[in-house]
């Protein structure tokens, strides 16, 4: 579904997997773009923002090391404990923002129309 | 001319670079060059001060950037506009981080300060010599300076929705004039944003100032209650440590980076204590044919309920539509196709929550952080639900409110879904609107600094932003922020003449 070893940070891959999953029709390339975004929108947050984004994105990461990727998604999506779940909204806006704004037709699982 | 930089495509010529060295020295060291820095600098400068203006960011010409895009945050925006005050909920907020500071980059709204607004900031903080018919003279100045005006010609759909729904409830509702020119009769969409790029750092800059961007203040030195110099970094060829030596230090950093600065530089009475915002609530509203102006908002506002809540329209671009989507996307997600249909608004309150701003020793940026009270949480619901009716009646025919579990509504009888489901923790939350993190007045009780922005208990430090204003005045900021800068430099000017 994912190509989780190709990001080498926890926020790639957690995007390339969140992506994967909820935009299924987006082609390897243009998500591969995306998360590259992410990756780098989410290196440039204020510090102490960053340092929470770390912890919890390599918290994240072990989850999918143990239990694997959908195990991960389903847990990191599914939190609604206050800031820990700002972490998969965050990932979704940016990734989301990124796509509409640089392929505005895209359809909404992704594909292309 | 004076400021280190690269070319522009605006109207107004991009002054020469200046030498970038590792010491300068000048008169008066304004930290900023958003509406208070810029207004500050020109006022101080016309005034024949030594003047040197630094600012973090670049300088970014009006023109070269697509209003609201990803690029324009990239560039403009600081952390590229992912910054966010920690709470429940938390609250997404957006810095200006170039020449021109946050009036380079927001819609150019332009509201006097409520006369009622000044008289109470004057009672309650102990503020002298605030006059409001003198407020109100500076303003009619400023609004000369940046060609404020109304649209002359044909307003943009977003607008016209507004209008309509506004109408058919018999609520009130007025235009925002806005900082922009525009042909004779032109259509909202011809405007010519006059930022302070345009306007008042052209002024300074030709009055003598100049103006270093991309360089970053770390903190001022302090000895006793004198500031001596200023250490900073220039980003603007890797990470290169400069200093200043100056006789006055005015920071206008805006109302997060201006307490942090000053934190780091030790000095804390009732900094960044009492952060204070317009919070707004979003929705999407859907209608029969297009009527999405990506580069633009509407100028139509709904005042029905204010000060306490006002509508108005945010930019809709096909990115910050999906944006909109996201907190539901299984149920709305189908809606990103038709976004030329879409256009996005918010409701915005006055909010009786306070936030602090601490500078963290070893971090760069400080931690924000914003409580909004039970009254505020109730007052976002029903700012959204109100909101939700002047779609309906404007002829909306879906309505995608942007928090988690949000109901699709299509007529009124949704509405009370809507109400029941809305939790403020479940909603994207965002302000852009930012103040009060250092007010000014004599109470020392409450306020951080004097009745003219001189830092208590310091012999040259000032503020002059929208950190000085008591709180948040319930209309777009910005023009009570340009107001007051004029004002206290004006003052300060007189007492170095004196």
């Amino acid at each position: 579904m994912s190509r989780p070893a190709a990001f080498t940070s926890p926020v790639g891959r957690f995007a390339d997997s969140l992506l994967a999953r909820d935009l299924p029709a987006l082609d390897d390339a243009r998500r591969a773009e995306v998360v590259d975004f992410i990756e780098r929108r989410t290196g440039s947050l204020p510090s102490v923002t960053k340092l929470g984004v770390v912890i919890i994105s390599r918290a994240v990461d072990l989850i999918r090391r143990v239990g694997g990727t959908e195990r991960m998604l389903d847990v990191a999506t599914g939190l609604s404990l206050p800031l820990l779940s700002e972490y998969p909204r965050l990932v979704r806006s940016l990734g989301y923002t990124f796509v509409w704004e640089t392929w505005p037709h895209t359809t909404p699982d992704g594909g292309q129309p | 001319m004076n400021t280190t930089g690269s070319t522009n495509t605006s109207t107004n010529p991009r002054p020469d670079p200046i030498r970038i060295d590792r010491h300068h020295d000048c008169d008066v060291l304004i930290i900023g060059s958003g509406a208070g820095g810029a207004t500050t600098a020109a006022t101080l400068a016309e005034a024949g001060h030594d003047v040197l203006v630094v600012e973090e960011g670049s300088w970014v010409p009006q023109g070269s950037v697509t209003p609201f895009s990803l690029e324009q945050m990239d560039r403009q925006y600081r952390s590229g506009g992912v910054t966010v005050a920690l709470g429940l909920p938390s609250i997404a907020y957006t810095e200006g981080r170039c020449a021109g500071g946050g009036t380079e980059v927001n819609s150019g709204l332009y509201r006097r300060p409520p006369g009622d607004t000044l008289r109470r900031w004057r009672q309650e903080y102990g503020i002298v010599d605030f006059d409001d018919d003198a407020i109100g003279s500076i303003c009619d100045e400023v609004e000369s300076a940046l060609s404020v005006q109304k649209v002359p010609g044909a307003q943009t759909a977003a607008s016209d929705i507004l209008r309509r729904g506004a109408d058919a409830l018999g609520w009130q509702y007025d235009e925002s004039p806005r900082w922009m020119t525009y042909p004779e009769g032109g259509a909202a969409t011809e405007g010519r944003r006059q930022s302070m790029t345009e306007t008042y750092l052209p002024r300074a800059i030709a009055a003598g100032a100049r103006v270093l961007t991309e360089h970053r203040l770390d903190h001022l030195v302090m000895h006793d209650n004198r500031a001596l110099r200023a250490e900073l970094t220039s980003t603007a060829d890797g990470e290169r440590p400069v200093t200043i030596s100056f006789r006055d230090v005015i920071v206008c950093g805006g109302a997060i980076q201006t307490p942090a600065m000053l934190q780091r530089s030790g000095l804390r009475h009732r900094i960044g204590r009492t952060l204070a915002v317009h919070p707004t609530v979003k929705l999407a509203a859907r209608f029969d044919s297009a009527v999405n102006t990506p580069g633009d908002v509407a100028v139509i506002q709904v005042k029905e309920f204010a000060p306490e809540i006002s509508f108005g329209g945010s930019a809709s671009h096909p990115g910050l539509v999906a944006l909109a989507l996201t907190d539901n996307w299984r149920d709305f997600g189908h809606a990103v196709t038709a976004w030329p249909e879409l256009v996005i608004y918010y409701a915005a309150i006055t909010s009786q929550g306070r936030g602090w701003v601490q500078a963290v020793p070893g971090f760069r940026d400080p931690v924000v952080t914003y409580r909004l009270t039970r009254r505020d949480r109730d007052l976002l619901g029903q700012g959204l639900a109100r909101l939700a009716l002047v779609m309906l009646e404007a002829g909306a025919l879906e309505i995608y409110p942007s928090f988690r579990g949000a109901p699709l509504v299509r007529s009124r009888s949704d509405l009370a879904a809507l109400s029941a489901s809305f939790g403020a923790t479940k909603a994207s939350v965002m302000t852009v609107h930012l103040c009060s993190t250092a007010p000014m007045g004599e109470d020392r009780r409450r306020c951080a600094t004097d009745s003219f922005g001189k830092v208590h208990d310091t012999e040259n430090v000032y503020v002059n932003d929208a950190a000085l204003l008591p709180d948040a005045p319930g209309v777009n900021p910005q023009a009570s922020v340009m107001a007051i800068a004029i004002r206290n430099a004006r003052r300060f000017a007189d007492s170095k003449a004196g």
